[in-house]
């Protein structure tokens, strides 16, 4: 499969009456967008746009997606069974906007999942996305069934944020580019006529799929993947938008849709490929709940990676606590077979540090990779400008922010001061790669 | 100018060698010994105070002895304080340690001390105390008085910790988040592929995360006569009354509640709930009994199956809730349990 990738650097991103990209300025038609998202889903009741740049003095929150806007030439949707009907994604090409991220914000309420951004100051080294234009898709919607829980689905919010993305990719349907990432990826058969003696490396993707009602979880061209079974795929359906984001998990440990689109670790063993080592491609799992599943999908995973001839493995996990049974059986399973392995994950050793770092540990685990501590408590000024509502961090409760504490108070401070844990950034531990951040003994 | 207070033993503060080991505690303001280098190497700080005591008498009369400098030091104005450094001697290291921990738990001020890796001191208090990796004899007094003030320095100067590879000190357990630059090179991607073609390679690569030692709680013997024994309920599935009376939080919990059930057969729904954040909570709320089995213990407890059951249940919630708090939860239920004479419990996970 071959993906080709055209980027179109976004330096500016402007509201008007037309969608339009000239020379790295986006111009977004605000109401032809916001009539367009109604129009598609009548259970939005109030859409608004705005921009947040990097180094604003404004904090984000509750925010919901991230999202790269692109689109596909060829007329094919941008994620399939999501956006429009399932349909083959990982080949031809797609047109990127790169610098900016649509960031849907829920208007009210937050959800578990829903996390921080800060534009600028101190917060703004907690996430990625303060270095990418924010184009902020603000809204509530009438889905009064799950306004005052504490698991939100967020289907209208999230949806609406997947088809913003797309609305705003056709702004460069037309235009040319220069700058064009190649993705090529060989069948099995074809890497193995190479023989060029380099092994044989595979990708363990763990995304989130522990709630058992559906709607909440990471969807693979639309299918909910609490029902689904580990298999084989191709990196470059990933990096075209065969997978979304779901709403479950704290906001830290997820992958964002952006985060797919742009899988860093991915992108890293392409980068690699035929160089070092040959890259075999993805092996798909989920993070099922029951121990069952768990040991199923591992034996799966195996399966799949002895059958394919993988000789190495990168295995990395969307989430902590629970799902670190996954990543570590995961590990363990394919040590045993013969397969050594890299993890890629975050840690949750307290507000002190002084905590177990993940809920299972094994020695067979010796190349682990961290990317963040979500329970480290962070105390951070007010910013000049709200987006979405702070109120959210002590109310609906947002992982990693809370509305009492004896000690600390409240997470939102009336002064608009926050305290409230990693967690609670969004996407802030980075796990799909992005992160900067590691762990150390102090 | 900020203030320091030293700690060293009967030798280095010049009363004498073994024979006065037994040296009862004692305050001086003069600089002596090691401590003349070590006020020498600070920088707008001063050192104050120096107490000197004994290695058997601190061994021996440990909590004497601690009282004792802790009723010489309530008076006395400190920023920072450093004992030794202790190279190898063992009861002079173990002595830094003890008495490094006391100052921080009971007046509140860092400690710092310095020991070889051989010295018992450092297994016993590395957890508790900045001990910088020192020399095996006072041949390198020069070099662990240097590591000792320099970090003092920094932190007098209200700088922190780089971390314990950086700064020398034994690694203490304690993880947390370091940010590098932004740039490809240190982002996860990048430094998991290239640890793994290391790995591949058989080239030396240094894990992120070295897995510690497993601290596993045994399994407990099997109980001989189920029909005598008092069973309790404990449960960190974040089963409250409707009202959560303690505000035990949905997740990262550091808080916990014990609820009467004298009386009830079982727990009704609309009475009580779960607050647990970390799963779908219809099937709890619908019937709590799922989470705590009430229902099925009055029935064992009827039948005769059981002595009887503890009549009240414990709660707290288990999803981000990091091993220590739950081991101090799980200690401040347990006078609890103890007071009834309970000999089981069904602990109840999610």
């Amino acid at each position: 499969m071959k993906l080709r990738i055209g980027n179109f650097p976004v330096s500016r991103v402007c509201l008007g009456d037309k969608n339009e990209y000239d020379n790295g300025t986006l111009t977004i038609d605000k109401q032809g967008a916001i009539a367009y998202l109604k129009e598609c889903d009548d259970h939005l009741t109030d859409l608004d746009i705005v921009i947040a740049n990097p180094g604003d003095d404004t904090r984000i929150v509750p925010v919901v997606e991230t999202i790269e806007p692109r689109c596909r030439p060829d007329g094919r949707t941008l994620f399939p069974g999501v956006t429009d009907a399932v349909v083959p994604a990982g080949e031809g090409d797609v047109k990127a906007l790169k610098g900016c991220c649509v960031t849907v914000v829920a208007k009210e309420y937050g959800s578990f999942g829903d996390g921080v951004i800060d534009m600028g100051g101190e917060g703004a080294k907690h996430t990625y996305w303060s270095q990418l234009i924010n184009i902020c898709l603000v809204g509530d919607t009438d889905e009064e069934f799950e306004r005052h829980e504490q698991q939100k689905c967020n289907r209208a919010l999230r949806y609406a944020g997947h088809r913003f993305a797309e609305y705003i990719g056709q702004a460069v349907k037309d235009l040319e580019t220069d700058d064009w990432e190649e993705y090529n990826f060989d069948s099995v058969s074809d890497q193995a006529k190479r023989n060029n003696g380099l092994p044989n490396v595979a990708i363990v993707l763990q995304p989130q799929s522990q709630m058992e009602a559906l709607g909440y979880n990471d969807l693979w061209y639309g299918w909910d993947m609490n029902k689904y079974l580990p298999s084989f795929v191709s990196p470059t359906e990933v990096l075209d938008g065969a997978m979304i984001s779901g709403s479950f998990m704290p906001a830290s440990s997820k992958w964002s849709t952006y985060e797919m689109q742009n899988f860093p670790t991915i992108k890293e063993l392409f980068a690699e490929d035929g160089k070092s080592l040959n890259f075999v491609g993805v092996i798909m799992s989920m993070l099922n709940v029951a121990l069952e599943q768990k040991e199923r999908a591992a034996i799966m995973v195996r399966s799949i990676a002895k059958n394919l001839g993988v000789d190495y493995a990168i295995v990395t996990e969307e989430g902590y606590g629970n799902p670190d049974a996954d990543y570590v059986r995961c590990q363990v399973i394919l040590e045993d077979a013969g397969i050594p392995v890299v993890g890629i994950s975050n840690e949750c050793t307290g507000r002190d540090g002084f905590s177990q770092p993940l809920v299972t540990l094994d020695s067979k685990m010796n190349a682990l990779v961290s990317t963040g501590n979500v329970s480290q408590l962070i105390e951070l000024p007010a910013c000049k400008t709200v987006i979405g509502s702070l109120e959210a961090m002590n109310r609906d409760g947002m992982s990693g922010s809370w509305g009492y504490d004896e000690v600390l108070g409240k997470s939102a401070r009336d002064d608009g001061s926050i305290i409230m844990e990693d967690n609670n950034w969004f996407c802030g531990d980075h796990i799909a790669g992005f992160s900067v951040k590691t762990m150390i003994e102090y | 100018m900020k203030k320091v207070v030293c700690y060293l033993n009967q030798f280095f503060g010049g009363v004498g060698g073994e024979d006065k080991a037994d040296q009862e505690p004692f305050i001086v303001t003069e600089k002596i010994g090691p401590v003349m280098a070590i006020n020498a190497a600070l920088k707008d700080a001063e050192v104050t105070h120096t107490i000197v005591c004994g290695d058997n008498f601190m061994g021996s009369n440990t909590d004497e002895a601690i009282s004792r400098i802790m009723d010489m030091l309530k008076d006395v104005e400190m920023d920072l304080f450093i004992a030794g450094p202790a190279f190898q001697a063992g009861r002079y290291g173990v002595a830094c340690g003890t008495i490094c921990k006391a100052v921080q738990d009971k007046l509140g001020v860092t400690a710092i001390t310095s020991m070889n890796v051989e010295n018992p001191g450092v297994d016993m208090f590395k957890r508790d105390v900045y001990i910088f990796k020192g020399g095996n004899g006072a041949v390198k007094m020069r070099q662990d008085v240097k590591a000792m003030t320099d970090f003092a320095n920094k932190l007098l100067a209200g700088g922190k910790s780089e971390g314990a590879d950086a700064e020398g000190y034994f690694a203490r357990g304690k993880r947390q988040e370091k940010f590098l630059e932004f740039k490809r090179e240190n982002t996860a991607a990048y430094r998991g592929v290239q640890m793994l073609i290391r790995k591949m390679n058989k080239q030396p690569y240094q894990t992120e995360l070295v897995i510690p030692a497993k601290e596993l709680v045994p399994i407990a013997p099997a109980i001989k006569d189920l029909s005598k024994a008092v069973v309790a309920l404990v449960t960190t599935g974040g089963i409250v009354p409707v009202d959560n009376p303690d505000r035990i939080q949905s997740a990262s919990a550091t808080r916990w509640g014990r609820y009467d059930m004298t009386g009830m057969d079982r727990l009704e729904s609309g009475v009580f709930k779960t607050i647990h954040a970390g799963f779908d909570p219809a099937a709890a709320n619908a019937d709590p009994n799922v989470i705590v089995p009430l229902d099925a213990m009055r029935a064992y407890e009827k039948e005769g199956k059981i002595g009887r059951l503890h009549n009240y249940f414990y709660s707290t919630v288990g999803t981000g809730t990091t091993e220590a708090e739950a081991k101090r939860m799980a200690n401040e239920m347990i006078p609890y349990l103890r007071d009834d004479g309970v000999t089981a419990i069904i602990m109840g996970s999610t």
